[in-house]
C-alpha cells in the first residue's frame, strides 16, 4: 500500500498544463508481483510549481480510502549533460471504510534528472513519514518509510509513458507470512513501476 | 473533461470492500490418505483407531480426523489439534502420528480438522466468525461424546493459533485449561504493519482483528510457547510479547536458537516431543 505508484511528476509540467495518469507497482513478491493501481492528475500552476492529486485503486478494493496530494518544485532545469533538481512534499491519508480509522502520512522528496527532447531520465529519493509510528503494535514503527527510484519517461505532446524501478523501505525487514518479500540483504522491497498519462 | 476524471477517481476510490482476509488463508485441496504410509517411521498409529468424522458448522460440513477410541473419549486425555495455514489436514498428518505416539501409543488421543474451504470441509473461512463456529462445531461434537476440561489439551499451529486464542479467552463450549501455541501469530495489526512498514491497522484490509496478545491476557489456564528464532512467517519478537500477555497458572516456553517456521522438522521428533510431554504432565 505504501510507494505504490512511481514518482508522480519529476520535471515540473509548464504552467496551466494538466497531466491525468495512471500508474501500476509491481513490488515483488515471490517469484511474481503485486499489482498496485492509481489513478492521479496534475496542473502546472506556474512553470516550476506542478501540483497533483492521486488515489490508489488497490486500496480501495480491500477497504481503504487512499488519497494523496502534493507540490512538485523545479529548482533548476536541466541543461545538456547538467542535470535538473525538483522536490516535492505532499501527503498520503488512508481511511478505513470499516471504521473510519485514519492514517496520514506527510512526504517529501528529491529528484534529480535529464531532459532531452521527449526524453526524462531521473534518479528519485523520497520519504514517507509516519507521525504515528508509536500506534504500532510490539513497536514495530518508524518514523521514516524511504524509497529511491531510477527511471524513465517519455513526455511527447500528449502523452507521457513512466518506468521507474524502485526499492522500498530498505530500512526494515518487510514480512508477509508464508511469502517472500525480495530486498536489498533481507530489507525492504523493490520492483517495476509503470505509468501512462495524458497531457492537455 | 477535468470534471471527468475527478469523478472518475472519486467513484474508484470509494468502490468495493473486499476483505483480504479471504486471500491469506491458503484453503486447497485434499486426499485424507490416513495411513500408516504417510507417517514418519517410529511413528506408526494402530489403523483401526483412525476414525474420519463430519460435523456441521452454520451452513457448512466440517471434516475431522480422530485417532484413538471413540468409545474412550469420555476418559480419554485428548489433545486437540488446530493447523497452520496449508491446503488440508493431508499437510499435518504426520504430525498427528508423532502427537498419537507421545509418551506411548495411544496414550493420547488425538483430533484434528479442516476449516471450512480446506480439504474436504464445505464452504470458505473468511474471518474470526467462521473460525469460530468451525471450531465451536467440533469441540460441541467432542463435549457431546463426555470430554472435559480436565483431559483437553488444544495444541495450536501458525495459523490455528487465531482460533485457539479466542477459545483460550473464553469461547469454547469446552473450557481451555491447557493450550500449545507453536509458531503462534501476534495480532492481524502486526501483521499489516510488518508488511508495509507504517502504523496502518489492520482495518485497513481486514475485519479479522485478531489480536493473541488480548486474548492471553485473557487466559488463565497453563501455557506453552513453542517458537524458532528464524522463524519468517510468525516473526518472534511479536510472538513473544503477546505470548508475555499471558497471566494464567502456568507458563513454559521453548525457545530454538536457527529454528523456523517448521519446528518440528527443525529441532527433531524427540525433542519436539519431549517439550510437550513435560507441558502435558505439568
Amino acid at each position: 500500500m505504501a510507494s505504490c505508484a512511481p514518482t508522480k511528476i519529476v520535471a515540473p509540467l509548464e504552467e496551466g498544463a494538466w497531466q491525468a495518469g495512471a500508474t501500476l507497482g509491481r513490488p515483488q513478491i515471490n517469484d511474481g508481483s503485486l499489482p498496485m493501481l492509481g489513478v492521479y492528475a496534475a496542473k502546472g500552476i506556474s512553470n516550476a510549481r506542478t501540483i497533483y492529486g492521486g488515489a490508489g485503486l488497490s486500496s480501495s478494493l480491500f477497504g481503504a480510502i487512499q488519497l494523496e496530494g502534493g507540490v512538485v518544485k523545479g529548482i533548476t532545469e536541466p541543461v545538456g549533460w547538467k542535470p535538473g533538481f525538483s522536490i516535492s512534499y505532499g501527503a498520503n491519508s488512508f481511511i478505513s471504510a470499516r471504521n473510519a480509522d485514519l492514517r496520514v502520512y506527510p512526504d517529501a522528496g528529491a529528484n534529480m534528472y535529464w531532459k532531452k527532447g521527449p526524453h526524462i531520465a531521473h534518479l528519485s529519493a523520497n520519504t514517507w513519514i509516519d507521525p504515528t509510528w508509536f500506534l504500532t503494535r510490539y513497536d514495530q514503527g518508524q518514523l521514516l518509510a524511504p524509497s529511491f527510484g531510477a527511471g524513465y519517461r517519455f513526455r511527447y505532446r500528449w502523452m507521457e509513458i513512466q518506468a521507474e524501478y524502485k526499492l522500498v523501505n530498505p530500512t526494515r525487514e518487510l514480512v508477509v507470512p508464508q511469502a517472500n518479500v525480495p530486498g536489498i540483504n533481507g530489507l525492504g522491497g523493490r520492483g517495476f513501476y509503470y505509468g501512462i498519462a495524458i497531457n492537455f | 473533461m477535468k470534471k471527468t476524471i475527478l469523478l472518475f477517481t472519486a467513484l474508484l476510490a470509494l468502490n468495493s470492500c473486499q476483505d483480504i482476509g479471504g486471500a491469506l488463508f491458503f484453503a486447497g485441496d485434499g486426499t485424507y490418505e490416513f495411513t500408516n504410509e504417510n507417517l514418519e517411521t517410529g511413528y506408526f498409529v494402530n489403523e483401526t483407531k483412525i476414525h474420519r468424522f463430519e460435523t456441521y458448522s452454520e451452513n457448512d460440513t466440517i471434516q475431522g480426523v480422530y485417532v484413538g477410541d471413540f468409545s474412550q473419549i469420555e476418559n480419554d486425555t485428548i489433545i486437540v489439534y488446530l493447523h497452520g495455514n496449508a491446503p488440508s489436514m493431508d499437510n499435518f498428518w504426520s504430525t498427528i502420528g508423532v502427537l498419537a505416539n507421545l509418551n506411548e501409543q495411544h496414550h493420547y488421543g488425538v483430533l484434528m480438522y479442516d476449516y471450512r474451504g480446506y480439504g474436504k470441509s464445505t464452504g470458505t473461512t473468511l474471518d474470526a466468525a467462521t473460525m469460530q463456529a468451525d471450531y465451536n462445531s467440533v469441540l460441541n461434537w467432542l463435549k457431546d461424546r463426555g470430554l472435559t476440561s480436565d483431559r483437553m489439551v488444544v495444541f495450536a499451529n501458525s495459523l490455528g493459533s487465531l482460533p485457539a486464542g479466542a477459545a483460550a479467552a473464553g469461547n469454547s463450549p469446552i473450557t481451555v485449561e491447557k493450550l500449545v501455541m507453536e509458531v503462534p501469530q501476534s495480532s492481524a495489526d502486526a501483521m499489516l504493519q510488518g508488511a508495509t512498514g507504517l502504523s496502518l491497522p489492520s482495518s485497513m484490509i481486514t475485519s479479522y482483528n485478531f489480536d493473541l496478545g488480548s486474548d492471553m491476557a485473557n487466559y488463565s489456564g497453563d501455557l506453552l510457547w513453542m517458537h524458532g528464532t528464524s522463524d519468517d512467517v510468525a516473526p518472534i519478537d511479536n510472538a513473544r510479547t503477546a505470548m508475555a500477555e499471558h497471566q494464567g497458572t502456568f507458563y513454559s516456553e521453548a525457545v530454538y536458537e536457527g529454528a523456523g517456521h517448521g519446528l518440528r522438522w527443525d529441532i527433531g521428533n524427540e525433542e519436539w516431543s519431549r517439550v510437550l510431554l513435560d507441558f502435558m504432565r505439568e
